[in-house]
Order: structure tokens, then sequence, then C-alpha cells
């Protein structure tokens, strides 16, 4: 299997606040990598046999790339705004394809079975008509106008609400979540999950927020999305094939689905394809 | 009562589990054990020098070990929990509770290597995670010959709560629990008790509560 | 064509380890399967896959006298058929989506992988009933020879566990493993059914560590 286009793409490989000077190994693409913080204070990522990798720091995590990246890191914009929280949750490795890491993330329709009296609960399954689109000049993915009754939405949220949510997937094994912010109406939360593939089959997953949310200790903050993220993990290591499927006919989406059947589109249409099974079987 | 608490610990759950079961309530301190690592800070190493969670204070007593906690609880609140009604359920018991040490050890370190990325040799933590399995698994199916459905009774006891967790999770730690048929319904039974709580990694039972009928219940207001 | 010899059926669990609403994984040539058996008592085989997002059916709930995905909620009847998708609360799911289905038999205590295609009836046991499963990590010849018993038909062995007279179903499984569904004497008291399923686990330790040293 080769890399593909996927190879000039850049992924989180570690939490900026955690690398220091004795370094960490860590694995890209199946090709083993070491990251330390020089004396100067810059972040060095080489490959084993010495090849020094681009680097780029952003959204609190270290970036790099086994090719040349044509394009900087992308933005979130909204996380950059003042008094926004930043809460750095760290990593948790899932023995599943980096794309079904980032479908999960997309999907809301499993909320009450896997996330009950979280994110949601039965009798509250309907998945109401949302919008989706590939924006041609970011080439971004886009779901909008998503609605979904939870029962405990965030940490600071205090009962059931029907929440608003736009999803983004901004790079492959990137998304960014938007979410109705309890604490501040009008304003959207940011949260992210950003996915290192390790190999096709076995990812790192890094998830970041960045909330509008004085009161929660930052701890709480951490462990709420953890509790998320750990609920959908044995989810994530049971499907199968653990790859993919870009092709039609292996899974079959639903209404509920546009926004997974929109990604799926859009990394075939990039040949984003490390992680993804190709031919039905 | 003031737990020291991380939602991914299998051996806070157990205290979290217990304490919702018996119906007494606990005030959660969470901890950032991951990513942060504030178990080893001064200020937790103060309370519980060997830097583990959980640990639990109620007035001046404080406990570091979660087998303390779960005889702590039960003695508060239930006999029947306790696992001691005859000189050899006693035994048992203890037998369970210091068994269950052994998963914190086997599932529990291949759980951490595998999803935490914690070191650790990774193959003899399972090897010996699936002898632990192996061993409950021939105990339970003792107990369904004597007609009894959890560890040492036909009655849940801290024996049950105190090896439930590391083994639901088993599959954390890429651990199959698909070879055993009677921890299967011994887990099943577990999480069908009144008042069940899960973590992260245990789904709800579902099919405790009846499917719902669409449009019985209106939209909330 | 319809086999007599070849493809027999194969023991897939006891019908002890599988109540009512509830579902276990199995594993057979053709695939991981999902057996379930329904709050009335139904069992079903159903492929372990949901055709959705190819979440394990046997990761799921049975509810009623349908299997639900754990993922999604979409459960399927007993033909496969797809009844429900809460997503859709007001969809009728199209019949085209379904989870390939296999035949079961229940007799005895034991449940056996069917052929739609064959009439023949599960072997029978006279004077023994069910004591248990469980796998080993080694290849149906090697427990035969550990063993030191006799064959009594294709995967049935016969042989002796501490002093009483046992009869073995073996399935294989995936990478040389197998799966043992172990029946003892009907009228075996309580200490002597304990005695053989200790006997067994001695056997499968002699087994996976090479030992020939009689299990008995």
């Amino acid at each position: 299997m080769t890399i593909g286009a996927m190879r000039d793409e850049w992924y989180p490989v570690g939490l900026r606040s955690k690398v220091d000077a004795n370094g960490q190994q860590t694995l890209l693409m199946g090709e083993p990598i070491r990251l330390h913080e020089s004396e100067g204070g810059e972040i060095v990522v080489e490959t084993a046999d010495g090849r020094r990798l681009p680097v780029v720091i952003g959204h609190g995590h270290v970036w790099t790339s086994l090719g040349q990246p044509d394009k900087p890191l992308f933005a979130i914009p909204e996380a950059d705004q003042p008094g926004r929280r930043l809460v750095e949750v760290g990593v948790v490795r899932v023995r599943c394809s980096p794309l079904r890491a980032v479908e999960n993330f997309l999907d809301i329709a499993h909320f009450p079975f896997v996330h009950t009296d979280i994110l949601g609960a039965e009798p509250h399954t309907e998945v109401e008509r949302y919008e989706v689109e590939i924006r041609e000049h970011e080439d971004e993915v886009w779901a909008t106008k998503v609605k979904f009754y939870q029962p405990q939405a965030a940490k600071s949220a205090a009962g059931g609400i029907t929440t608003d949510y736009m999803y983004r997937v901004p790079a492959p094994t990137c998304s960014v979540l938007y979410k109705t912010c309890p604490a501040r109406p009008g304003e959207w939360d940011v949260i992210t999950l950003f996915v290192q593939p390790l190999t096709e089959e076995l990812c790192d997953v890094w998830p970041w927020m960045a909330l509008y949310d004085d009161v929660t200790p930052m701890t709480d903050l951490i462990h709420f999305q953890q509790m998320i993220f750990l609920q959908d993990r044995s989810i994530l290591e049971n499907q199968i094939p653990r790859r993919l499927p870009l092709d039609p006919g292996m899974e079959i989406p639903t209404r509920a689905d546009l926004t997974s059947v929109a990604y799926r589109r859009w990394l075939k249409r990039h040949n984003y394809t490390y992680g993804a099974q190709l031919v039905a079987q | 009562m003031k737990l020291y608490d991380y939602i991914l610990s299998p051996s806070c759950y157990k205290v979290r589990l217990l304490a919702a079961l018996l119906g007494i309530p606990l005030e959660l301190r969470a901890v950032d054990f991951h990513p942060g690592g504030e178990h080893r800070t001064p200020a937790l190493l103060a309370l519980n020098p060997a830097g583990s969670i959980p640990i639990l204070e109620d007035d001046d007593l404080r406990l570091t070990e979660s087998a303390a906690m779960l005889v702590y609880l039960a003695s508060l609140k239930s006999s029947d929990w306790l696992g001691r009604d005859t000189a050899a359920e006693a035994a048992r018991t203890e037998q369970w509770l210091s068994f269950a040490q052994r998963l914190t050890a086997s599932l529990g370190g291949a759980r951490l290597c595998e999803m935490l990325l914690r070191p650790g040799d990774l193959a003899a933590l399972q090897a010996a995670g699936i002898a632990a399995l192996r061993e409950l698994e021939a105990a339970l199916v003792e107990q369904r010959l004597r007609g009894e459905r959890f560890l040492v009774a036909d009655r849940p006891t801290i024996a049950d709560i105190a090896c439930f967790p590391y083994v639901a999770l088993a599959p954390d730690g890429s651990v199959s629990l698909d070879p055993y048929p009677s921890i299967r319904l011994w887990l099943r039974a577990v999480r069908a008790l009144p008042g069940f709580i899960e973590m992260p990694g245990i789904h709800r039972l579902h099919e405790l509560k009846p499917e719902p009928v669409h449009g019985a219940e209106g939209e909330p207001a | 064509m319809p086999s007599t010899d070849a493809a027999p059926l194969t023991p897939l669990a006891l019908s002890e380890d599988l109540p009512p609403a509830t579902v276990m994984p199995i594993w057979t040539p053709e695939g991981p399967m999902a057996l379930w058996r329904s709050v009335g008592g139904t069992l079903s085989l159903a492929a372990d896959r949901c055709p959705h997002r190819g979440m394990r059916l046997s990761h799921g709930f049975v509810r009623g006298e349908a299997l639900s995905c754990i993922y999604h909620g979409w459960s399927y009847d007993q033909g496969g058929r797809c009844l429900r998708i809460p997503a859709h609360p007001d969809l009728e799911p199209p019949a085209s989506i379904r989870v390939a289905t296999g035949s079961v038999l229940e007799a005895g205590g034991v449940i056996w992988r069917a052929r739609a295609d064959d009439p023949s009836l599960p072997p029978d046991f006279p004077g023994f009933v069910p004591l248990r499963s469980l796998s080993f990590a080694v290849s149906r010849d090697v427990i035969s020879r550990t063993l030191g018993g006799e064959s009594a038909g294709p995967g049935i062995l016969k042989g002796t566990l501490a002093g009483s007279a046992v009869i073995l179903l073996c399935a294989e499984q995936a990478e040389g493993t197998s799966l043992i569904h172990l029946l003892a004497p009907a009228d075996a008291t309580l200490d002597q059914r304990i005695a053989v399923s200790r006997a067994a686990e001695t056997l499968r330790r002699a087994a996976e560590t090479g030992t020939t040293e009689a299990a008995a």
C-alpha cells in the first residue's frame, strides 16, 4: 500500500506542552519518528535515519508530515477568540483506521446508543435534515444546521437541550465541531478530533477543545471529553472491516449519514486512501 | 465522603459503582491522571505516597486501596454485600479481592499500554490476563453448577464489584472476552443490577428498557 | 447438491449459555456470526456485521423478537430483515437492508449450525448432558491425542475425565484454536461435575504445553 496523496498532509504527533529535551518516539504512517525540543526551544521531528521533517505548532499540538505540505496548517479562527479555555485532552490509542475515527466523530445518530443519557437518549433518536456541502474554495467538508436533543450536552449543561452543531473536515484525519455553547448562547464551543495515523489500522487520537466555560475545573473538562471519546473506542475497535470502505455497496448510508457520504466522496476524490478499503469484498 | 477520582480508572469506578448500588452519595474530586499526571504531584503524594488513585476520605479516615474502600462502603450500608455470612464465604470473598489485584496488574496493565501508551510488556500482560480470565471462567462455571450467579453466592458481593471492571474492560487491552460464556453471563448479571452505573467502555444494557414507541412521548417543550 | 457426508453439523454453543434476550459471538469458517435468542426463546444466527457501518452485531442487544446494533440501534428480525432505523423513526426500512442469516438447530442442550439444504438431525448423546464450553489454543488433533480417547464421529471424541465418561464436541476455530463443548454423564453428582470441569482445565494445560501426561 502506498501512502498516496495523504503523505503531504500535516498530522498531529504530540502535545506541544509535553514535548521536552528528552524527546519521545512515535509512528507516522508506518514510519518511526522522534520528537524533541532543542536547546533553543525549537521542536525537531526526525525519522529513524535522521531525516528532518517539517514542523508546525498549532492548536496545542506538534504537527509534521512525511512529505512536503503545500499549504499551512488549517486555521481555527474561533479558537483564537479571547476568553476561551484551551483544553488538552491527551492521547488515546485506537485499533481502527484513522478515517473510521473521523467518520465516527461526524456522526450524531449513535448518541442515544453509545453516549446514553449524555449526548442522546431514546426516544429522541431522530436525525432531522441538515445541510452538507464540499466547499470548493476552502476544499473542506461542512455540515451545518445539525440539531440533536441531548440530555447533557456539555460539562456546563444543566439539563437536556436541543443542541446545534456544525461539522468541518479541513484535513483527511481532522475534524472540527462547532457546538451550542451552554454558557454563552450565540457563541460556538470548538471541539476537535485530530487523528495521527500510526498505520492504516491503528491511530492515536488527540482531542482538543476551545471552550467558553469559566466555571468548570479544567480536569472536569478533560474528563468529560475523555469519557465521550472512550465510549466510542469500543465501537471503533469492532467495526468490520477495520478500514473505511470508500466504494458504495459495502455499507448502507441513510439521510442521517450525509456528512459521512460527503466525507467519503471527498476522500476518494483526493485519493486520500490511507486507511481506506477500496474494493468491495 | 470524598473520592479522588479518574473517569477512565477501573479502580476508581469500583468505588463509584458500589456507592451507586448502595445509594451512598460521593463527592467526586477529578484527578488529572492523563495527560496531566496529577496523581504524582506533591499535593496528591501527600495524600497517598504510593501515587495511585482512588483515594477515599471520610472524616479522619483516608483509604488508598480500592478493596478497603469496598469493605468500608459495604460495612456502612449492607452486610449482604460484604460476603461474610460463613467462614468459607468470608475467605472466598478475600480470595477474590486479592485476585482482583492480579486483574489490575495484568488486564489493567495491558489496557494502559494499549489505550494510554504507558510502557509495558504488552504480550506478557495479555498472557497473564488470559490466564486470570480462564481461572475466573472456571470458577464461574462451578458457581453456575451450584446454582449461584455471582462469585461467592447467589447474590452480588464486593468480590464481584472488585473483579467486574477490569474484566469488563479487558478488550480495551486487546484481550477478547469472546471465549468465556460464563464470564459473559456474569458481566450481564452485574450490569443488570438495580442502580448499576457505566463507565466508558461498558455500554448501557438497552434491552432493560422497552423499545420506545415513536410519537408516544412528545419532544421536550 | 446436498451432501450427506461432507460438512457435518457443527456444534456452536450450549443452550444454557444463551438465555432469552442475549446474543453471543460465534466463529464459523464463513466468518464471524452473532447467535442470539429472542425474549420468546427463538434462536437465530446472523452475520456478525451490521450492514450500516460494519459494527459487530454480537455487541448489540436483544429486545423482544429483534436484534439491535449497539452503534445506531438498527434492529433486525430473525430472518435478517431490518425492522427499524431509529434515526428515521417514520421510515419503513427498505427490504433490501438485511443481514445474512444461517440455520441453527437445538437438541439436547446443544446449539448446532445446520444447513438449509441438509435435513440431517444433530447427533444424540443419550445419558449425557452439557457441562461447559471452553476454548483451547491448539487444534482438535492435539486435544484428541492428549485426551487419549476414541473418535465417535466427525469432531466427536469420547474419553474419561476425573473418572467420568465424557464426550467432547470439537469445533475448529480461527488460527489453529478449538472450541470444545464438554458433555458429562447425566447422573453425575455436583461434585463429579465440578471434578470433570477441573479435569478439563488440566487437559487444556496438558494439550497446550505439549505434555502427554494423562489428564484423567
